[in-house]
């Protein structure tokens, strides 16, 4: 994609944002604004008499699902075999044996590792993996 | 005990006698332990088929309980998996015509439902008993309580079993 497409194509997401946001002068378009049975004013997106979805803030929720904004730990215990835990990450976590050698001797060192740093969804799902093999895994903000 | 490859993705294991005999007295346990209720299970124990999401600080609190509850149904199921897995190993032994040696063949995904498996009874133990680091390292025959050296000789013959099923692992330059 050329500099010119990605400009473009932010200037007409940002002409969309604004029109689902607000009026071309900042204020809230007519159709937000709905008068309630007790005469509170209630912000919606929806005529008067059309069905409303919930208030979700898209962007928010869109964000959360594409930023890798997870980290997904592995802690040390006594048990757990160098090698076994190096298989783990080759076959989990697709490292190489380089990578997974490396993780390994920093979770036996320093006590624990961040292994991967994924969305949210897929993190839980590697904690699932992780831990289906024995390790002892949790996931937290990055 | 051997695992040799027989062709791309599947192996042979091979257990001698003994080999096989301790074995299948640790599946029948793991079966035992499998078919328990966790919520009677010993706290530690409990906490590690509950399972734990976080450890960290969360800005929400309830941000992950949703995800801690998917984690502890997760583990439930595989309870039952991991017991219909061992009750497959146990019919295969009791229907073998030759057992000494015991030969199984597996697939990629079934070696590593074995070792996962196997590992589950050395963690066990480890948490049942409270098995530290140092009592890793120890002398087995250094140690005086009788199911405390009993516990870690399991583990280190399982673990044993893992190394070979899974072959040298760890990357050296």
């Amino acid at each position: 994609m050329s500099q010119v497409e990605s400009m473009l194509g932010a200037m007409i997401l940002t002409t969309i944002r604004r029109g689902i946001d607000e009026g071309r002068d900042g204020s809230p378009l007519p159709s937000q604004i709905f008068e309630g049975r007790d005469g509170t004013r209630v912000p919606t997106l929806a005529k008067p008499g059309t069905e409303t979805s919930p208030d979700i803030d898209v962007e928010e929720k869109l964000k959360e699902a594409f930023e890798r904004g997870w980290s997904v730990i592995v802690w040390n215990d006594p048990v757990n075999l160098m090698d076994y835990v190096v298989y783990v990450f080759k076959a989990v976590l697709k490292m190489n044996e380089q990578d997974a050698s490396r993780h390994m001797w920093e979770v036996h060192q320093k006590g624990k590792s961040a292994v991967a740093q994924e969305t949210r969804e897929k993190s839980e799902l590697i904690v699932h993996r992780l831990r289906g093999f024995g390790l002892n895994a949790t996931m937290e903000p990055a | 005990m051997i695992c040799e490859q027989i062709h791309p993705g599947h192996w042979r294991l091979s257990f001698a006698e003994p080999e096989a005999g301790f074995l299948i007295h640790v599946l029948a346990r793991l079966r035992r332990h499998y078919q328990e209720d966790v919520a009677q299970l010993p706290p530690a124990l409990r906490a590690y088929w509950e399972g734990r999401m976080t450890r960290g600080q969360v800005s929400d609190k309830n941000e992950l309980k949703e995800a801690q509850e998917v984690l502890s149904e997760a583990r439930a199921e595989l309870r039952s998996e991991r017991q219909a897995l061992v009750e497959n190993w146990i019919r295969e032994y009791e229907l073998a015509e030759e057992r000494d040696p015991w030969k199984v063949e597996i697939s990629s995904a079934e070696r590593d439902e074995f070792v996962a498996m196997l590992n589950d009874r050395r963690l066990l133990l480890a948490l049942e008993l409270g098995i530290t680091e140092q009592d890793m390292e120890a002398d087995p025959g250094q140690i005086s309580e009788e199911a405390r050296r009993s516990a870690i000789l399991e583990i280190d013959v399982l673990g044993h079993f893992i190394l070979v099923t899974l072959g040298p692992q760890i990357y050296r330059p």
